[in-house]
């Protein structure tokens, strides 16, 4: 009886533990409506492409993963979900919004402002964050 | 006088060469359609080379405004010991610990602490113009000057202003593609202080001049994103007495991610300090005298 008693609770408060572990992991990024509607500068062409690419090399893919999908080498450690950016969870978002995150950061996300200090260097990693898309 | 001269010719000598080939390699990259193409906005070119270092040298980086950087360089002994010392790792070594800010757009300071003769030094670095992505300078051009305090015991001096040394050097490069980025760096060392000896007469006369007017030429090949292969070889000009310098040649591989890099290198020089690197190298490529060694950096925005 004691251990029907034990399983039916762990039922019942195991949505309540995931769904928590589940909002920590992907709490909510408001973006400034100001950067929301921005529009990207920066044209998309094979050379800007490239050259987002490059900095995503060196300053995302880590994380990231080469391909965006959130399994860079340092991804485990992370506290954060660096998320899945094929998927339409970050493709569904403005250039804007992409912008406004890459330039400010948040938790382990660092801020880029100071490190790519160029914001055409930032767009065209904007640029390249859309070839990835799946 | 004679020798001034002949400073002075070596230095048109290379500075024609530096602009020869520049031109050339211009030119040449342009026929090829270098990875450089105009924008719609001439902006300084980036990342001609990766950091402040190539290997033995500087380069012509200056990092953005407010990058704070903590350089730590270590050179083995030398390698052709072969077990007896395992290829100079279990050698004596030397080790440089720095610092460098950039303060203001386009000036870097710093200082640092060598091993070898407890070496201070103090530097800056300045960019004084940037290659562009269209029109403008087709180079870039950077001064690097440092001002060293050996700091050893006085038993080693006769006076104080002997622990000092100084070094200047411009330094021109150029990126010519995504791949290949070229670099040639005139310097001028001066130490208050030289070695002596007694000749038979028993007089003191310098074995070393107080000056030395050196030349290195360096370059980047890119391998893949964050991974670079590195040359460098440096030339002394100057004819001493006795103990003439030898040159250098160092060879090495750069990993570089957003806040580190990582260079690994095998070159003739040892004593990590660029004027004391000019001035009293003996190792010779010739002879295999090289050593292993690294160059590690970390990076801040602050």
């Amino acid at each position: 009886m004691k251990n029907y008693v034990f399983i039916i609770l762990a039922l019942i408060s195991l949505p309540f533990l995931t769904s928590s572990f589940t909002n920590s992991n992907f709490k909510e990024w408001p973006v400034p409506d100001k950067y929301k509607k921005m529009t990207n500068p920066v044209k998309s062409s094979a050379k800007t492409i490239a050259d987002g690419k490059a900095l995503w090399s060196k300053h995302c893919q880590s994380c990231h993963g080469k391909t965006g999908m959130g399994d860079g080498t340092k991804a485990a450690q992370l506290k954060t979900e660096p998320g899945d950016f094929t998927k339409s969870a970050t493709q569904g978002q403005t250039d804007g919004s992409l912008f406004y995150k890459i330039m400010e950061g948040r938790e382990d996300m660092p801020s880029f402002k100071k490190k790519i200090p160029d914001q055409d260097d930032i767009w065209s990693i904007v640029n390249f964050i859309r070839t990835l898309k799946k | 006088m004679k020798q001034s001269n002949k400073y002075l010719f070596l230095i048109r000598k290379s500075i024609g060469i530096l602009v020869f080939a520049l031109l050339c390699f211009n030119l040449a990259a342009q026929d090829q359609g270098s990875g450089i193409e105009p924008d719609m906005k001439a902006k300084p070119v980036k990342n001609t080379f990766e950091g402040n270092w190539v290997l033995d040298n500087q380069s012509v980086m200056v990092s953005t405004k407010g990058t704070l950087e903590m350089d730590i360089q270590h050179r083995f002994g030398v390698f052709n010991n072969g077990y007896k010392d395992i290829y100079g790792i279990m050698a004596p070594s030397n080790i440089r610990l720095g610092f460098s800010y950039v303060v203001i757009n386009n000036l870097q300071l710093g200082f640092g602490l060598t091993k070898e003769r407890l070496q201070w030094d103090l530097n800056g670095k300045l960019a004084l113009v940037k290659q562009m992505t269209s029109g403008g300078w087709p180079i870039s051009i950077t001064y690097f000057g440092n001002i060293v305090i050996d700091s050893r015991s006085k038993e080693n001096f006769v006076t104080g202003s002997d622990r000092i040394s100084y070094f200047n050097q411009l330094i021109f490069a150029r990126k010519f593609s995504d791949k290949i980025s070229l670099q040639v760096s005139p310097s001028l060392s001066h130490f208050n202080n030289v070695p002596g000896y007694k000749d038979s007469d028993g007089n003191i006369n310098n074995r070393l001049n107080n000056e030395h007017v050196a030349i290195a030429f360096m370059g980047k090949f890119q391998l893949k994103e964050g991974m670079n292969l590195l040359a460098n070889y440096d030339q002394p000009l100057t004819t001493h007495p006795l103990s003439n310098p030898r040159p250098n040649l160092s060879l090495g591989i750069e990993f570089v991610t957003s806040g580190h890099s990582f260079q690994l290198l095998l070159g003739n020089y040892q004593a990590i300090v660029p004027q004391t690197n000019n001035l009293f190298n003996q190792n010779n490529y010739k002879d295999w005298d090289f050593c292993i060694g690294f160059n590690i950096t970390r990076l801040w925005n602050l």
